[in-house]
This record gives C-alpha cells, sequence and structure tokens, in this order.
C-alpha cells in the first residue's frame, strides 16, 4: 500500500472525530456563554459571582493547560474523563467563557427603555430577557460568537494532548512514520483552512439573513 | 364623583434619591373617562409620578388604586396591574427587533396569551386606529419618530388598558412630526378613552384635558381645568412657566 492510500483514510477518520467533537462542543459551549451571561447580569450575587468566576478561571488558562487538568489532574481526585470527552469538556468550557463576555456586554448595550416598555406590558422579568433583550443581544453578539467558533474549530487541533486520534494527531503519527512534513501537514492545513473558510462564508449568510434595520452592528 | 367612577388613585406618594426629595407627597385622582394633564418645569417628578403609579419606580411611601385594587400591596401581582395600565414613553421604546405590527401583538401573545392569529388582528385594528395599517411590516428604524410614537400608542392601546399614561409623548418628535401624535391622542381622549397625560403641549391640554396638575418640586402646587390655570395662574412659578412655554411655542398650538 502507497503512503497515500494508508494515509488519506486515517485523516478522514480523524476528521470525523474532529467534526464529533465540535457538533458537541459548539452548540454546547453557545448555551453555556447564554446561561453565563444571564447569570452575570441578572444572577443574585452568588450566582452572578459564580459565573464570573468561570469565566475568570477559563479565560484565564490557556487551552491546552486546561485540557492537561482535565485529563491528567482530574483522576488524582478521583474524577476521569475518557480523552474525546475530556477535550469536548476544555473546549466547551473555554469557548463558552470567551463567548460569554460578548453576550454579556451585549445585553449590556440594550438600551434600558426596552426593558421599561417590556416591564410596563405587564411582562416577567424572565419574559423581558428571553423576549425583548436575549433576541436583540444575540443579534449583537453574534459576530464575536461566530470568531470563537471559528477559534474552537482551529483549536480543536489541540485535543491530541490529551490522546484523541482527531485529525492532528493523525497528521503527527504520520509524520513520525514516514517523515512527509510537506504533505502531511499540508493535507491537515488544507482541511483546516476549508472548515474556518466554510463556517465563516455560513456565519456571514446567517448574519444577512438575521440582519434587522437599526440593529446593525458596526463594522 | 362616586367611587366607582375613580379608575386611579394615588396617596401621598413620596420617593427621594439620596438627598433629593423627588416626590413629596403626590395625591390625586382621574375619573373613567377623564385626560388629566400634568406638567411643570423639568426635575419637578413628573415622570417619576408616573412611573410610581405602575411601580416601574418603586415609591418610598403612599398607595395607587387602580379600579379599587391596592397597586402598592405586597401581596397584589403588579405584572396583572401593568397589564391594564398603558404606557408611552418619551423616548417611544419601540422593540427595535420587531416590525410595528410584532411591537403591538407582542404584549397580547407572550402576556395575554391570546393565540397569533387572533394577536395579529387585533394588532392591524390598532394600527389602523394610529393610521399606519400599511405600515405594519416596517421595524422601528424605518418609521420617522411620529410613525414610532404612534406604533407605541397601539402597542398600548392592544392590551385593552383601562388608563394609559403619556409621559412626554411629543418631547423627543420634530416640531413637524408633533400634531399626527397629538391628534391620535385628541381622538382618543374624544372617545373617553382615560389618560394621565405629561405634557408641555398647552393647546393640547386646553383642548381635551379635563384638569390640570402643576408640579414643583414634587409637589402639585396647583390644579384646575388647563384653560383656567394658564389665564390665571395663582403662584409665581406657574405664571412664568407659562409664559416661557408661549414664547417658546407661541400660542397656537
Amino acid at each position: 500500500m502507497s503512503f497515500w492510500d494508508t494515509f488519506l483514510p486515517s485523516l478522514l477518520q480523524g476528521w470525523l472525530i474532529t467534526l464529533a467533537m465540535l457538533a458537541l462542543a459548539i452548540p454546547i459551549s453557545v448555551t453555556l456563554a447564554i446561561s453565563l451571561a444571564i447569570g452575570r447580569v441578572y444572577g443574585k450575587r452568588p450566582v452572578s459571582l459564580l459565573a464570573a468566576g468561570f469565566v475568570g478561571l477559563f479565560r484565564g488558562l490557556p487551552l491546552i493547560v486546561t485540557l492537561l487538568i482535565i485529563f491528567f489532574a482530574l483522576p488524582k481526585v478521583g474524577v476521569y474523563f475518557a480523552p474525546f470527552w475530556a477535550a469536548v469538556l476544555g473546549f466547551i468550557f473555554c469557548s463558552g467563557a470567551y463567548q460569554s463576555e460578548y453576550v454579556r456586554a451585549a445585553i449590556r448595550s440594550i438600551d434600558m427603555g426596552q426593558s421599561l416598555a417590556a416591564r410596563s406590558l405587564g411582562m416577567s422579568k424572565f419574559r423581558e430577557v428571553i423576549h425583548i433583550i436575549l433576541p436583540q443581544a444575540l443579534i449583537r453578539a453574534f459576530p464575536g460568537i461566530s470568531n470563537e467558533i471559528i477559534y474552537l474549530i482551529l483549536y480543536s487541533s489541540l485535543a491530541y494532548v490529551v490522546g484523541v486520534s482527531e485529525m492532528f494527531a493523525v497528521s503527527k503519527h504520520f509524520n513520525s512514520l514516514y517523515f512527509r512534513s510537506i504533505e502531511i501537514f499540508s493535507a491537515a492545513a488544507v482541511v483546516y483552512l476549508v472548515m474556518a473558510t466554510t463556517a465563516s462564508v455560513g456565519f456571514r449568510r446567517l448574519e444577512n439573513r438575521l440582519r434587522i434595520p437599526g440593529l446593525e452592528v458596526a463594522r | 364623583m362616586s367611587e366607582a367612577e375613580i379608575v386611579l388613585k394615588a396617596e401621598n406618594l413620596r420617593k427621594r434619591y439620596g438627598e433629593h426629595e423627588v416626590l413629596r407627597g403626590i395625591s390625586f385622582e382621574v375619573g373613567r373617562g377623564e385626560t388629566k394633564i400634568m406638567c411643570g418645569p423639568s426635575g419637578s417628578g413628573k415622570s417619576t409620578a408616573l412611573r410610581c403609579l405602575n411601580l416601574l419606580t418603586t415609591p418610598d411611601e403612599g398607595r395607587v388604586w387602580l379600579e379599587g385594587t391596592d397597586v402598592t400591596a405586597p401581596s397584589t401581582d403588579i405584572n396583572k396591574i401593568r397589564q391594564k395600565i398603558g404606557f408611552v414613553f418619551q423616548e417611544f421604546n419601540l422593540f427595535n427587533h420587531l416590525n410595528a405590527l410584532k411591537n403591538v401583538s407582542i404584549g397580547l401573545e407572550k402576556v395575554r396569551k391570546i393565540g397569533k392569529d387572533e394577536a395579529r388582528k387585533i394588532a392591524l385594528e390598532q394600527l389602523r386606529r394610529v393610521g399606519l395599517e400599511e405600515h405594519a411590516e416596517k421595524y422601528p428604524a424605518e418609521l420617522s419618530g411620529g410613525q414610532k410614537q404612534r406604533v407605541a400608542v397601539a402597542r398600548a392601546l392592544a392590551m385593552s388598558p383601562v388608563i394609559v399614561f403619556y409621559d412626554e409623548p411629543t418631547s423627543a418628535l420634530d416640531p413637524h412630526l408633533i400634531g399626527e401624535v397629538l391628534e391620535v391622542m385628541k381622538e382618543l381622549a374624544r372617545e373617553k378613552m382615560t389618560s394621565l397625560v405629561v405634557t408641555h403641549e398647552m393647546g393640547f391640554a386646553q383642548s381635551v384635558g379635563d384638569e390640570m396638575m402643576f408640579m414643583v418640586d414634587g409637589r402639585i402646587v396647583e390644579r384646575g381645568t388647563p384653560r383656567e390655570l394658564i389665564s390665571h395662574p395663582q403662584y409665581e412659578v406657574t405664571k412664568s412657566f407659562f409664559e416661557r412655554i408661549q414664547e417658546l411655542y407661541g400660542s397656537e398650538r
């Protein structure tokens, strides 16, 4: 079997694992980000402090350190994760923390009058946030969130440090067997570039679709 | 006026922010079908008074009744009360992410739990009432100030309120857009929509106001029919205030 005949199928398999990690981490990290932001802005003091602490912690650690702690340090205190799940969890915490800052800033940027109008219609605080504040905040936070998601797509390559056989780990492994660095890393690079570009184009389209007169984000 | 006809009653409302006492004991009543005007220099507490009435701001002291229900009682569900009080803001405060129709129907759908189709029908009716049916699909940013404020009026009316509060509804508008909003408000007053209006529009006050209250430094210092108050003010502050308004606006409006 030639080099390409063994490398490409393995690369494909690694890519599928990369996609699986992202398919889990992206929606969950967005949900976490929104929850953290709401907790920080509207939560009672303990909730708000807890959310702020969470964000501060995971924004303050390099993703690689977070991953190593989850996979290697937590077992010492009896918490075990398989490599795949350790990576997904690290991605969710790290990206969720970053994204939540965009959502929080966007919530804060919504004019006080929106809240007054909602409450004067008889909406509860909960309804106000769900129906009036969040929809506007998420439109404003959208470019920031999509940027973080693109980072996440690329940083998913760090999962190799906890032994996930994702696309980058496969590339590294093949490089150590064949030393054909140019072909191997170029192939991986092209796939990452295509993923990031596809995401970028997709987000741009979605952003245009979500565009509402008067709510555009200044560029 | 008999007890049954009183829609809104405020008794001894007080509010202070730190050292500054914004409301120093405000008491008044609004009867069914009445249009009450509240005016006075800026900082006199008019807006705070309005907001204390539906507890957007919590008063430190005093009580408010809406159709006999004690609004200020801790057991009262304030969200239920607010559904019955239309509130029109100086800055319109239309929901920026919703078109005109949705701005009017969202309260019906999400608060009153009326079905989507029925809510849409009511919202269209109310938009027609303020002359904006053909702008139903436009977003706030695509409407003029006068149109925005008319949508805000429709939004308030859609909830079938027992009273509408207007907080300087024309103060943020270009002069040439004020008329269309006042027309809508006058029409509603003629239809005997109970309302409490904070405004400096003396023409409006004189044509549809039943009573005018003049506020200074957190107190209602004078009250009477708008005509009486404007032509024969008792106090020097009131007099000089109306003179200044006359100078600024002219007398025709």
